[in-house]
């Protein structure tokens, strides 16, 4: 696996264990955290549970898959990326607005960015919603 | 043998926003969240992901037989503080 890849992997299961890490039970909970949370090794949780390190590394894998059942089942993520993503450009738009109307001093320049702006925003919204 | 301190990342930030910390840390005691020192923040929600360390720290630590974690490994090596 080259080095992004396995970067972005913990990236990912960081964030379904946001969503789903409660469904895994106390144990595997403790373990998987250790693991993607803490950066413990397998060697290292292997040494702290008592269990071999084989077994730290199949119980990781089972964590992993049940974690992307539930993405694939639920798109809890995916809705959550696409909704982070657009609140983001609303923000940003609605900023611009505000921007011109703190420092401009003609009135047509503040009526331009709205008019430009404002039907983005609804855009956004519009698929904020459909998402919901 | 293996050595006793670790570089290694340790998440912070709130729910779904992961954010982490670059430590240094005893790796007897991994889980009560003590550490000796904070070298570094790694920020993967950013685009393009957003590592920063203080790359003297780094390489004193390394120098001094701390040993990175894969995945700090995997940074450093991105950030050119290792092979």
């Amino acid at each position: 696996m080259d080095v992004n890849e396995k970067l972005k992997e913990v990236y990912e299961l960081s964030i379904l264990y946001d969503f789903y890490g409660e469904l895994l039970g106390d144990h595997k909970k403790q373990i998987f955290e250790d693991y993607v949370l803490n950066d413990l090794s397998l060697a290292e949780i292997a040494d702290n549970t008592g269990i071999s390190r084989q077994g730290v590394h199949d119980m990781i894998r089972r964590c992993t898959k049940a974690l992307r059942g539930y993405e694939k089942a639920l798109h809890l993520a995916e809705k959550f990326g696409r909704i982070k993503e657009l609140v983001g450009q609303i923000k940003e738009l609605s900023g611009e607005i505000g921007e011109a109307a703190g420092t401009s001093l003609e009135e047509g320049t503040v009526r331009e960015a709205a008019a430009f702006n404002v039907p983005k925003i609804v855009e956004c919204a519009t698929l904020i919603l459909q998402e919901l | 043998m293996r050595m006793a301190v670790k570089i290694r990342l340790k998440r912070m930030g709130q729910k779904k926003a992961p954010f982490y910390r670059v430590i240094v840390a005893d790796s007897r005691s991994p889980r009560d969240g003590r550490f000796i020192a904070e070298i570094g923040t790694y920020d993967p929600t950013k685009e393009p992901t957003a590592f920063s360390v203080n790359e003297e720290e780094a390489k004193k630590w390394l120098n001094n037989g701390a040993q990175p974690t894969e995945t700090v490994n995997r940074l450093f090596k991105k950030a050119g503080i290792v092979k």
